[in-house]
């Protein structure tokens, strides 16, 4: 107010001379908004945690190279996961309960790729101590990763001579190219990690040695040894593991005849689908039914689409040789109580034998860690390695494990999750700090809390596929192609952005007190004239915004 | 700039610290405006909310000038305002007259058919809350059949449908009129640009919700604005070429009235068979909406439908 007007000089029209700003009016609130993010479903099903809607927020906004970094901030290798992973997080997508989950593997996999040739520079080196990595699977990569990232020198011991464990042994070709592969571990190399090949613990050097050469181990040895059947003429079969070895190595390129392939995993389905495309008819027996089959999902459905047979409920109890082949007598099961792991107990069915011929028969009824080199007092009383989940530790201060080797046969993202958890706690112990336990995230967004107006029903894109037919003759043929770059955009946009701010505006659109400020793309709410409406935090379409209770005196 | 509503200006003509009740429709109604329109306009208000929510002498909220003025005469003061302002030559400025719907449907509607009829070069915004909220929620001409206000309590609620004034004013043959409501805002912002750039009589009703009037929580009143257009209560629409050609700007998911209603405290007391009645009532008019929009453009392909309307 430049003039003060009283009775004595009033002016000659009641006009306004200054503005409501001086109406303090957010002294009439009692509840305030504040930004407070939570987490995606998305995050919190991912075992590596990976900040979907964070990084799809930068991909919507042009800014790949960001995009890129929060990825691999908690994936190193994108271009393998983008591939072979089973995708929790599409599963638990809240999109999913809307129109379709959002096809969040197929961006990875196209960032992934993107930068695959061109990570980061180098981490210097800015520790005196060594870490050793053993196994150079998805977890010992993962773990050598971010140890490097810390500044540790790395060394990484591989017992065969090519790297990447169960990536390149155990993945057949048109799941994951061997390219990939070699080109995410060309980045490592690049980064300073040392890779030492053809180097088996408990052979080359003693686990003693190991441990007294380095500051700490990290063990990530997988899961390599096939479960015996336990059953009479057992010695006739071929163990899974070790044929998709030798396919991977190209020692065997053709195989023919009836193959029975025996279980319901991962690897009975790789192995199954492998031999169908080296030329065999595989024929899956499996003890229980589809349902319960622990393979991944989408695998079971290509392995179908392949045209392979599948006998639910059966199981071998019996092999003999007759006339080069293999007479393989089985039993029919049912279904009786659910077991320990939630699925329905299998029950053989008395009287319900018959016999069938094979040329071959392949088992894969799951994978065992090998812990020969493991000294005795690591181990638990039922003969496993004792180990900590939560931190990755073992008994031992300075062994740390991870991967297959702790959880038997899962998958790439868990191990890679494991790693990183290592990586962590091998840093705080080497400086003297208490562990850092793993926490499941608390709060996470609930479809009911997505404001649907928003949003339009949108098909999900489609990545190419080879078509079944074209994909069953070849072994090298990657099955499923990658995304446009405006089909990443648009599946990007798609995204509800769970719990995460991206700057959509909604909140300060609607402000009817002007209290919501715009800065750096982000809404700042301005408590002096906010009245606590609370139309932000019921018309945010994500669940970001929270009303809390002022503080009253 | 906020990535979903690129049409919405950045430009505040509008100071926070202004008197409106929580979570008020029209206190958003005029920011989208202004937002609009820009700073080159005078807005003329008659007795109605907007008289407090300004703000009291010496304050003023909005950023540009504001003449107060008698109840009945928004439209005849817009009109002389115009007069005045396009001899000293200044015919650049936009006039808007802002009133509710008191001012609008019962007691301004001859200084508005007046104006209307002459078309002066004023545009004219009814933001219709749809009772005389500022005086303690009596009823008006605008108040919806079923609604209760202090005047026409549960045991007797209105029992008269809602005036349609937009028909009123189409009778008048005026160059632009439309409908808009607070929850799209890009819908809204377009009309009032459009409003601004045509000369003669323009009309906007605007619908804006009134926490303490219809009885709904301060956080919902652009739930309820969405809701009012999704079950097809308050099409949005535009009448052009002088009350000839109606076009449906968005074509409304036509949820049950029941979803609207049931969320404001003002029709809690309504049983089932009445909300029937206001279901019958809202179709009806729709459809006449929708022949008309027919008989204009011969199509209904035209008619955006799911898309996502802002």
């Amino acid at each position: 107010m430049k003039e003060k007007f009283g009775l004595h000089n009033l002016p000659e029209a009641p006009v306004t001379l200054e503005t409501t700003l001086i109406n303090k009016t957010g002294s009439w609130k009692n509840i305030q908004p504040v930004l407070q993010e939570s987490t995606a479903p998305c995050t919190a099903a991912c075992p590596a945690g990976i900040e979907i809607p964070l990084y799809f927020d930068m991909l919507i906004r042009g800014r790949f190279d960001e995009a890129a970094k929060i990825l691999h901030e908690s994936n190193p290798f994108p271009s393998i996961t983008g591939r072979v992973c089973p995708h929790f997080c599409e599963q638990k997508c809240n999109r999913g309960y809307f129109d379709e989950a959002i096809g969040i593997r197929g961006i990875e996999r196209y960032l992934g790729d993107l930068y695959l040739d061109k990570k980061w520079s180098p981490p210097d080196v800015t520790r005196d101590e060594k870490v050793a990595v053993v196994g150079s699977g998805p977890a010992g990569l993962s773990a050598a990763h971010f140890l490097r990232k810390k500044g540790y020198r790395v060394t990484v011991f591989e017992r065969d001579q090519k790297l990447g464990g169960v990536l390149r042994y155990g993945i057949p070709d048109y799941r994951l190219p061997k390219d990939i592969l070699d080109r995410e571990i060309e980045a490592l190399k690049r980064e300073g990690i040392e890779f030492k090949t053809g180097v088996e613990v408990g052979k080359d050097i003693s686990f003693e040695e190991l441990k007294n050469s380095f500051d700490a181990v990290f063990f990530g040895t997988g899961a390599p040894l096939e479960r015996e059947m336990r059953i009479p003429g057992e010695e006739l079969f071929i163990k899974g593991v070790e044929f998709l070895k030798d396919v991977n190595t190209g020692k065997i390129k053709k195989f023919s005849g009836k193959v029975a392939v025996v279980g319901g995993g991962n690897v009975a389905m790789d192995v199954a689908r492998s031999l169908l495309r080296l030329g065999a008819t595989p024929v899956v027996l499996y003890r229980r039914t589809e349902k319960e089959m622990p393979a991944i999902r989408e695998e079971v459905e290509r392995a179908m689409e392949d045209g392979i047979e599948f006998k639910f409920l059966t199981l071998p109890v019996r092999a003999e040789k007759k006339n080069g082949k293999i007479e393989l007598t089985n039993i029919k099961m049912k279904l009786g109580e659910p077991d320990e792991t939630g699925r329905r107990r299998p029950i053989p069915i008395e009287g319900s034998e018959f016999t069938e011929e094979y040329d071959a028969v392949i088992t894969a009824i799951g994978e065992l860690a090998d812990l020969s080199i493991f000294p005795e007092d690591l181990l638990n009383k039922k003969g496993w390695l004792d180990v900590d989940l939560r931190t990755t530790a073992t008994k031992d201060d300075r062994v740390f494990a991870g991967g297959d080797l702790v959880l038997g046969p899962a998958t790439v993202i868990e191990a890679i999750a494991l790693g990183k958890r290592a990586a962590i706690n091998i840093d705080r112990r080497i400086n003297g700090l208490e562990l850092k336990e793993f926490r499941p995230f608390e709060k996470v967004v609930e479809y009911k809390k997505i404001v649907l107006d928003y949003f339009m029903e949108e098909p999900r894109q489609k990545q190419p596929e080879v078509p079944v037919e074209e994909r069953i003759r070849h072994f090298d043929v990657e099955e499923v192609g990658d995304y446009t770059p405006e089909q990443v955009q648009k599946e990007a946009l798609r995204c509800f952005s769970c719990g995460h701010c991206n700057g959509c505006g909604t909140c300060w659109v609607f402000c009817p007190d002007m209290a919501i400020g715009w800065e750096n793309d982000q809404p700042v709410f301005i408590y002096d004239y906010c009245k606590g409406c609370g139309i932000c935090s019921a018309e945010c379409p994500r669940d970001v915004i929270q009303m809390v209770q002022v503080r009253t005196f | 700039m906020s990535f979903w509503y690129n049409q919405v200006p950045m430009e505040e003509n509008f100071n926070s610290g202004h008197l409106a009740c929580q979570g008020c429709g029209a206190t958003i109604a005029m920011r989208f405006a202004l937002k609009a329109l820009g700073t080159n306009t005078v807005v003329v208000i008659p007795a109605c909310c907007w008289t407090i929510i300004d703000g009291a002498f010496p304050a003023h909220a909005i950023k540009v000038p504001l003449f107060h003025t008698a109840f009945e005469t928004a439209a005849v003061v817009a009109s002389g305002i115009k007069s005045g302002l396009r001899i000293r030559g200044k015919g650049d400025v936009t006039v808007m007259a802002w009133a509710g719907d008191g001012g609008t449907f019962d007691i301004g509607i001859q200084a508005l058919s007046g104006a209307a009829e002459r078309n002066e070069d004023i545009i004219y915004v009814v933001y219709d809350n749809e009772a005389y909220m500022n005086t303690g929620i009596q009823r008006s001409s605008a108040t919806p059949y079923g609604a209760w206000t202090t005047t026409t309590p549960e045991k007797h609620p209105e029992d008269r449908p809602k005036k349609n004034i937009m028909e009123i004013l189409a009778a008048h043959s005026i160059p632009y009129q439309a409908t808009a409501t607070i929850a799209y805002p890009e819908d809204f912002i377009r009309k009032f640009k459009k409003a601004r750039d045509i000369r003669g009589t323009r009309f906007i009703h605007v619908l804006s919700p009134c926490p303490p009037g219809w009885k709904i929580p301060s956080d919902v009143s652009v739930k309820v604005s969405r809701l009012a257009v999704e079950t097809r209560v308050f099409p949005l629409y535009e009448i052009e070429d002088y009350g000839e050609k109606y076009t449906i700007n968005y074509w409304p998911k036509g949820l049950p009235v029941k979803e609207y209603l049931k969320i404001q405290g003002r029709f809690r007391h309504l049983t089932e068979d009445r909300i029937e009645y206001i279901q019958q009532f809202v179709d009806r008019q729709w459809e006449k909406l929708v022949l008309k929009h027919k008989l204009s453009h011969g199509t209904l392909d035209n008619i955006p439908k799911n898309v996502i309307y802002r």
